[in-house]
């Protein structure tokens, strides 16, 4: 599958560099960083705090737009959409799932699911039933009715996954999926990505944790806004 | 997003938060009540004038002598009024009808059979006119009656009831104070006659028969009238008629230019229009108060949207994550803080509705309640929320999904 689609990266970043303004200081959070992700790969971005890999994470997700160079995804280069753009091109090619899990709590497991269906243009008919399918892909579909403060901490992320996965996007983008979980819990979070990036979607974890990291085929580390190395494995853990 | 899932959204945050919507919406509750009470008073009080102004009392005005006028012993007493003066009064233009009446105290009416205290007056054609009643039967007093010195009467039908047992009473004979007059007709009584008690006790005889034969004649004055009463038409300058009216008066009893009148032109349409005018302050009243709870529910509500919106920050990162444009969140709170002041409109319409029927029954004010009404109060509700969540809605549409999602 590699062989194929390495001739169209579905992530391409030319020389990208994001300068924050924090009063007098520039901050160069992203210093001329270029590299390409192709479809179906497994990266894992690792780095400390401050590295640079949240505002890459951000650019990649289409949250923010780079200072200079470009961000193509998908074939569309985000660094010149509008607002409203960019909300519907997150809506349709970008799968997050956050630390925090982000799930509203007064709202069922398959309302939830649901949400990114309701940005979704033309209205999405058949939204129940993706929801549950979704839900079923992260083995969740017996919870649907339940709130997320009935469900647990795994469950939960199980859940945003389930979210993410409901509009069927190019990219799953994990934020420290699993920095709010126990160890075991992390490694079934961690498993469930490998089964879903087998099942060929294109997975980017961003973590500081070697052992998540270790579940990718890539792993790029990056530090002070540049990349300090770019491994890629045939097997993974 | 569909109009119907930011409705249902809009509904659960509400209602996920009962106490904290209840109290947001009472300053709108009680403005909107306010409102709808001010314009239900302010309809009632135009219809009011409206019908008043088409009431024959408020087109009436009454001559008569000037009672409280200070005595000496240069001053004269009274002139009476004549049947010339009326009959001057009733060629003004813009005047619908002119009757003079002379009339005493209590007089006894009898049958053969039975007689009752009642009231008997002296007057011409007009009377009846002026006074809004109507002849129910038989034939009104005409002018040849006057002048052949007939003698008939119109009996009220209080009269017909106690003498006459309601039956047919035409042709037959009465006795007032023993003189004997035949019945030529049955007239309503209207509430604006002149009464000493008996309120529903009347006859009326033509002026002249009246005069001569039972309230007797003035010393000086032959064809006088104890008071005059002057109609004007629907719609007629009654300040320009009451003014012809004071210069045929001057004229015929020989006033000086400038000189105290020994009369008094008495008219009701004052005190109506200062009844308007004091509903008018009520309503006024009303309306401050109205706006000055609407101003400060508004603001309740503006308050409590920056708090939702401060609260539910990682909500609406999240929302814009997945693919919410800025005009969907602007849409979920503007509509949040619509539907809080609908809800709060239909309470204060509730309200306003029981609050005026309330002060309709212990305050004796008319209230009119109409669609108008109920839309331009329960419009202001909707302006209010549109208005004031409009600064809560911008804000949380200008938030930055990246910092909005590590809100804490």
């Amino acid at each position: 599958m590699a062989a194929s689609s390495q001739i169209h990266p579905l992530i391409s970043c030319q020389d990208l560099t994001k300068i924050y303004v924090m009063g007098k200081e520039k901050i160069r959070a992203l210093d001329g960083v270029s590299l390409d992700i192709f479809e179906g790969e497994f990266v894992a971005i690792i780095g400390s705090s401050g590295s640079g890999k949240s505002t890459l994470m951000n650019m990649l997700g289409a949250l923010d737009q780079p200072t200079s160079g470009q961000v193509t995804i998908n074939g569309e280069n985000v660094g010149t959409m509008r607002n409203n753009k960019l909300a519907d091109f997150r809506n349709r090619t970008i799968g997050f799932v956050f630390q925090q899990f982000q799930l509203l709590p007064k709202k069922s497991a398959k309302k939830n699911v649901e949400l990114p269906l309701q940005y979704r243009k033309p209205k999405v008919r058949d939204a129940s039933e993706r929801a549950l399918h979704s839900l079923d892909l992260v083995g969740l579909k017996e919870r649907a009715d339940h709130r997320p403060t009935e469900l647990s901490g795994g469950q939960q992320q199980r859940v945003a996954i389930a979210r993410a996965l409901a509009g069927s996007p190019k990219v799953l983008l994990a934020d420290e999926p699993t920095g709010a979980l126990d160890s075991k819990t992390s490694n079934d979070i961690m498993a469930l990505m490998q089964d879903l990036n087998r099942q060929g979607i294109t997975v980017i974890v961003i973590t500081h944790e070697d052992d998540v990291a270790a579940y990718a085929q890539r792993v790029i580390e990056f530090r002070d806004g540049r990349i300090l190395s770019d491994t890629r494995r045939e097997a993974a853990a | 997003m569909m109009m119907f899932a930011s409705l249902s959204l809009a509904a659960s945050s509400i209602i996920e938060r009962p106490l904290r919507s209840l109290l947001t919406s009472l300053g709108i509750i009680i403005g909107v009540a306010a409102v709808y009470a001010m314009l239900a008073l302010g309809e009632g009080a135009k219809k009011e004038v409206e019908e008043s102004l088409n009431s024959i009392s408020t087109r009436t005005m009454q001559v008569w002598p000037d009672w409280n006028r200070r005595r000496s012993s240069q001053s004269r007493p009274s002139m009476p009024f004549t049947e010339t003066d009326v009959i001057e009064m009733r060629s003004i233009n813009g005047v619908y009808a002119a009757t003079g009446t002379i009339t005493g105290r209590s007089y006894t009416i009898a049958t053969d059979r039975n007689d009752v205290d009642g009231n008997f007056l002296g007057v011409d054609p007009d009377q009846l006119k002026a006074s809004g009643s109507e002849v129910t039967l038989g034939e009104n007093i005409s002018f040849a009656d006057i002048e052949t010195r007939r003698p008939v009467v119109i009996i009220s039908e209080g009269i017909q009831q106690r003498l006459f047992d309601n039956q047919n009473p035409l042709g037959q004979s009465l006795k007032v104070n023993n003189v004997a007059f035949t019945i030529k007709g049955v007239a309503t009584k209207a509430d604006s006659d002149i009464s000493f008690g008996n309120d529903d006790l009347f006859v009326w005889a033509p002026i002249t028969v009246a005069r001569e034969r039972i309230i007797g004649g003035n010393r000086f004055v032959q064809n006088y009238v104890s008071s005059i009463r002057v109609v004007g038409e629907l719609g007629a300058d009654l300040d320009r008629i009451e003014s012809e009216m004071d210069i045929i008066l001057r004229r015929s009893r020989d006033l000086r230019a400038g000189a105290t009148p020994d009369y008094r032109v008495i008219s009701s349409r004052g005190w109506r229009e200062r009844a308007a005018e004091q509903t008018k302050g009520i309503s006024f009243l009303l309306a401050a108060m109205g706006a000055i709870s609407l101003l400060v529910g508004g603001v309740g509500v503006m308050n409590i949207m920056l708090v939702s919106v401060t609260e539910r920050t990682r909500e609406i990162g999240l929302r814009m994550a997945l693919g919410a444009q800025k005009s969907n969140i602007m849409n979920q709170f503007l509509t949040e803080a619509l539907l809080l002041c609908i809800l709060s409109g239909i309470v204060g319409l509730g309200l306003g509705f029981f609050m005026s029927k309330f002060a309709m029954k212990t305050m004796e004010v008319e209230l009119v309640f109409s669609p108008t009404v109920a839309l331009v109060s329960f419009g202001s509700a909707l302006f209010i929320g549109v208005v004031f969540g409009f600064l809560p809605a911008r804000r949380a549409a200008q938030l930055n999904p990246i910092e909005a999602l590590r809100h804490e």
